[in-house]
């Protein structure tokens, strides 16, 4: 086994294992397919610019999956869907309270070398 | 010599800023109640109203900052002593907030197209009530000339940012003429003096005066 596959099979270890940092995390295509599967989740404050001076408190979230576990439960790589004639890509998860949220991936950037692809994620109103 | 009495007056510019945010916030009272009256809902017609603010935002409602940017003299109705004319610049900071939403029907609502409209709906209720005939000196007459909004533009987002809420800006630029007081010498009788000005039958001009002793 290469070195590449020696590290897509620890991203197992990195992403997945849920006694370290792996947290669930239920991913739900445009058609509605869900799939629980567990990753690297994190939801922080941020402040946003709107270019006038004044700063917005926001938030960030963001999501890393490995993309072999995504593909094995039956859906594709999420990516953002532009399109407002359909539905997003959702991802839900906790926080460290056990309050659920549900997101929309505005951004997906999947790391074909190595396996994995990460999602930056907004707010969303189911 | 210092000047004698205290300055304790707002200057033209702050009243002028303050009669902005009141004006906005008294008209949008107004519109939601012609909404409720209209059937339609109020909520499309909420703004929330602020001045002056410097600290982040963490509420989602749409919303206005008035702010005063600066002044610039008008030379030509101004004077060294006592009044001055300026062109003051105030600037409407309009703010609307997006989230992505489901639609039952089908498909989603975008959050950052609907920011971007909520920021430019808050945008249109500000010009159309500040440009309304009813406050062409907004309710200044004494000490405003006029006023008009020169620029409406909208903020483009950051894009590398990425936060998981949606802000959209825009900014309408009001520009008032106002009247600028400031502190005169108090006058001082130095004499009483009466002239009389007479002409004399070969049309000269004759003053007599009358000294107080």
């Amino acid at each position: 086994m290469g070195l590449r596959e020696t590290a897509e099979r620890d991203l197992g270890r990195i992403l997945e294992n849920r006694d370290e940092w792996g947290w669930d995390i239920t991913l739900t295509d445009p058609s509605g397919t869900s799939a629980p599967l567990v990753g690297l989740s994190y939801d922080i404050s941020q402040s946003v610019d709107p270019d006038t001076g004044q700063l917005i408190t926001g938030r960030f979230a963001h999501v890393v999956l490995r993309v072999s576990s995504i593909l094995l439960a039956g859906l594709a790589i999420p990516e953002n869907v532009a399109d407002s004639s359909q539905k997003p890509w959702l991802v839900a998860f906790n926080d460290i309270q056990g309050t659920p949220y549900t997101f929309k991936v505005s951004h997906a950037s999947p790391d074909r070398t190595l396996g994995s692809v990460s999602c930056t994620l907004e707010g969303y109103a189911p | 010599m210092t000047i004698p009495a205290l300055i304790d007056k707002f200057d033209t510019a702050e009243i002028v800023r303050d009669q902005v945010a009141s004006i906005l916030a008294n008209e949008i009272a107004s519109q939601k109640a012609l909404a409720t009256l209209a059937a339609k809902n109020p909520a499309d017609w909420d703004v929330k109203v602020y001045t002056e603010r410097a600290n982040p935002w963490a509420n989602n409602s749409p919303t206005a900052n008035v702010w005063w940017d600066g002044s610039t003299l008008d030379p030509k109705g101004s004077n060294h002593v006592e009044h001055q004319v300026y062109l003051a610049t105030f600037n409407v900071d309009c703010y609307g907030f997006g989230q992505s939403s489901n639609v039952v029907t089908g498909g989603h609502v975008p959050g950052d197209e609907h920011a971007a409209k909520e920021a430019q709906r808050v945008a249109r209720l500000v010009r159309n009530i500040l440009q309304a005939a009813e406050y062409t000196y907004l309710n200044l007459r004494a000490v405003v000339s006029g006023r008009t909004i020169t620029t409406i533009r909208n903020m483009q987002p950051q894009q590398d940012a990425n936060p998981s809420q949606h802000v959209a800006a825009a900014r309408l630029t009001l520009e008032v003429k106002l009247i600028e007081a400031s502190p005169q010498v108090a006058q001082e009788t130095l004499d009483a003096l009466g002239v009389t000005i007479k002409r004399a039958s070969d049309g000269q001009v004759l003053a007599q005066a009358d000294y107080t002793t």
